[in-house]
């Protein structure tokens, strides 16, 4: 009883694993795009820029019953950013990130994405800060606040532009948690909102040909 | 391009950081006093032109000064004096790397003298300032002025439903809830409510471990909502009123305090008590209580209030308040704290 069993099973996963989808690797597709957001945590503005070097680029064609699905565009990003945003009376926070960006754009041009990785911190408080030494002396500290380990992690959703059109950009509205640490010998949470856009630098039309394509019966 | 990049960064990031003193009748500027491994909040807000100042210290450990600030008491207090709120070290919006080590009450009084010292910097020698203490911030104003030559730097102390000896608090906490619990089973109010308490208070009788004094406390909280003549404050709603306007970091609020609520500080804050040295206190103090606070039960109000040296003392109980009389009893205690300040500037 057991072998048929088995033997189904394994047949269902073959199925799954090849017919059902078939990818090609485009290395050509290698680019890299600048990235410029308003880098907000509810009422806190900022800004960040940073850009993404693209490692890995697969175009991929989901079938469903042997038919036509979706397709897919799946790409693998490094991207470096410079991000920073004002708490008043808190902290100005500028922070570096070295991101590992997984995107999959529909040929739609709907984008969904997910980004993690370190970082880090340097925050500028929010005011005069005052160091007052054992005899009562008074003084001002320049510049005064403190160096973090952080780490990101985000996901969000945007429009690619050069799928349908010949625009090189790209909209974004993704939601980060930062975490900053030791932060009072704990560990700091913050969300923060980013909204922008992304501009790949000689980028032509990005629609993918019925050729790159293979589909498995 | 890059040296004027940087410089750009610099210029932008110590000009948020630049020196602002407000002598004005409305003021509200922020600065930070850096101590031991922290760098701590304090925001000035209201009329600094009338050169005295109320300092909030405020509870928990771990509470934000950022709760006390409402519009209630800015429109009544703050019209008339300067209201400075600090946020003690792991707490509010302070900040800091790897300072839990320095979390202990000898290193937060201090911070207080060196928030003190940098006010009188800032607003004159000369000022008035008067400390006002709400619950753990009572441990802190107690010490604070038990320090020889301390209470010379104050003009006056506010003692707001303080804790200057936490052993004796717990008892009186047990003491009062049964007292209470009691009571209000034999009128038949929130007997279910009430039972639990009641069994607790009873098989836990004294030489409370920091766990039993949690426990007492969770009841001595939960304890106000069963007192129908108490006006209730939902806590949430308070922060989320004043969390956009105040520009509160709530998650920074959030870290420091699980954080604070949950260090080996509190192991030495259950055995901590200024009561045997309150005698050296001779400066003006006002004690506000409420009737039914049951975390800082009256009684150790009185206790304070009987064993301070001070000739010039009052102590006023607000009849509709619990342990937030701020909150509770608003115009009860601006009205007290206003003519307290207003006798002794």
């Amino acid at each position: 009883m057991l072998k048929p069993g088995t033997f189904i099973l394994a047949l269902l996963y073959c199925t799954l694993c090849q017919a059902q989808y078939d990818s090609i690797s485009v290395p050509s597709g290698r680019h890299f795009n600048l990235k410029l957001s308003y880098n907000s945590s509810l009422i806190y503005p900022g800004m960040s820029t940073g850009v993404e070097y693209s490692l890995n680029h697969i175009n991929e064609r989901v079938l469903k019953n042997q038919k036509p699905g979706r397709d897919y565009k799946k790409e693998r990003f490094i991207s470096g950013n410079l991000n920073w945003y004002h708490h008043p009376y808190f902290h100005d926070n500028l922070y570096l990130t070295a991101e590992w960006v997984m995107r999959r754009t529909r040929f739609t041009g709907f984008i969904s994405e997910f980004s993690a990785g370190p970082g880090f911190s340097r925050t500028f408080l929010g005011g005069t800060t005052y160091k007052v030494d054992d005899a009562g002396n008074i003084s001002v500290i320049k510049l005064a606040g403190y160096n973090y380990a952080l780490i990101t992690i985000g996901g969000g959703f945007g429009y690619d532009f050069s799928m349908k059109k010949q625009l090189p950009f790209s909209t974004v509205a993704k939601m980060n948690l930062i975490s900053m640490f030791p932060y009072n010998s704990t560990i700091y949470f913050r969300p923060v909102l980013e909204i922008g856009i992304r501009y790949t630098p000689g980028k032509s039309k990005n629609k993918v040909s019925k050729q790159s394509v293979t589909i498995s019966k | 391009m890059k040296k004027v990049f940087f410089l750009s960064l610099l210029l932008l990031f110590s000009g948020c950081q630049k020196e602002k003193i407000t002598i004005s009748g409305n003021v509200s500027e922020a600065f930070y006093v850096d101590n031991a491994g922290a760098s701590m909040r304090v925001l000035v807000q209201g009329n600094t032109a009338s050169k005295t100042f109320i300092l909030f210290i405020h509870g928990g450990p771990g509470v934000s000064s950022y709760f006390y600030d409402t519009k209630y008491i800015s429109q009544n207090i703050g019209d008339k004096y300067g209201i400075v709120y600090w946020d003690q070290r792991n707490a509010g919006a302070s900040q800091g790397t790897s300072n839990g080590g320095n979390l202990h009450l000898d290193q937060m009084v201090e911070d207080l003298k060196k928030v003190i010292e940098v006010l009188k910097f800032r607003y004159g020698q000369d000022m008035s300032l008067f400390l006002l203490g709400h619950s753990f911030g009572g441990l802190i104003v107690a010490d604070f002025i038990t320090r020889p030559g301390y209470q010379n730097m104050i003009k006056g102390l506010i003692d707001v439903d303080g804790s200057h000896n936490y052993p004796l608090n717990d008892t009186l906490t047990r003491q009062a809830l049964l007292t209470e619990g009691n009571y209000q089973v034999s009128q038949n109010r929130n007997v279910n409510d009430w039972r639990p308490i009641i069994s607790y208070c009873n098989a836990h009788q004294g030489n409370f471990s920091l766990e039993e004094s949690q426990q007492l406390e969770t009841y001595a909280t939960v304890a106000e909502n069963y007192i129908d003549s108490i006006k209730h404050i939902n806590m949430l709603n308070l922060v989320l009123k004043y969390s956009i306007p105040n520009e509160i970091p709530l998650t920074a609020v959030l870290c420091n305090l699980l954080y604070t609520e949950d260090s080996n500080f509190n192991k030495e804050l259950a055995v901590t008590q200024f009561s045997t040295s309150l005698n050296i206190v001779t400066i003006p103090v006002l004690v506000l209580w409420g009737k039914f606070d049951f975390t800082c039960p009256q009684a150790l109000g009185e206790d304070f209030y009987n064993r301070i040296s001070s000739t010039d003392k009052s102590m006023v109980i607000s009849p509709k308040s619990g342990h937030n009389i701020i909150f509770q009893d608003k115009k009860f205690f601006c009205d007290n704290v206003n003519e307290f300040v207003l006798n002794h500037k």
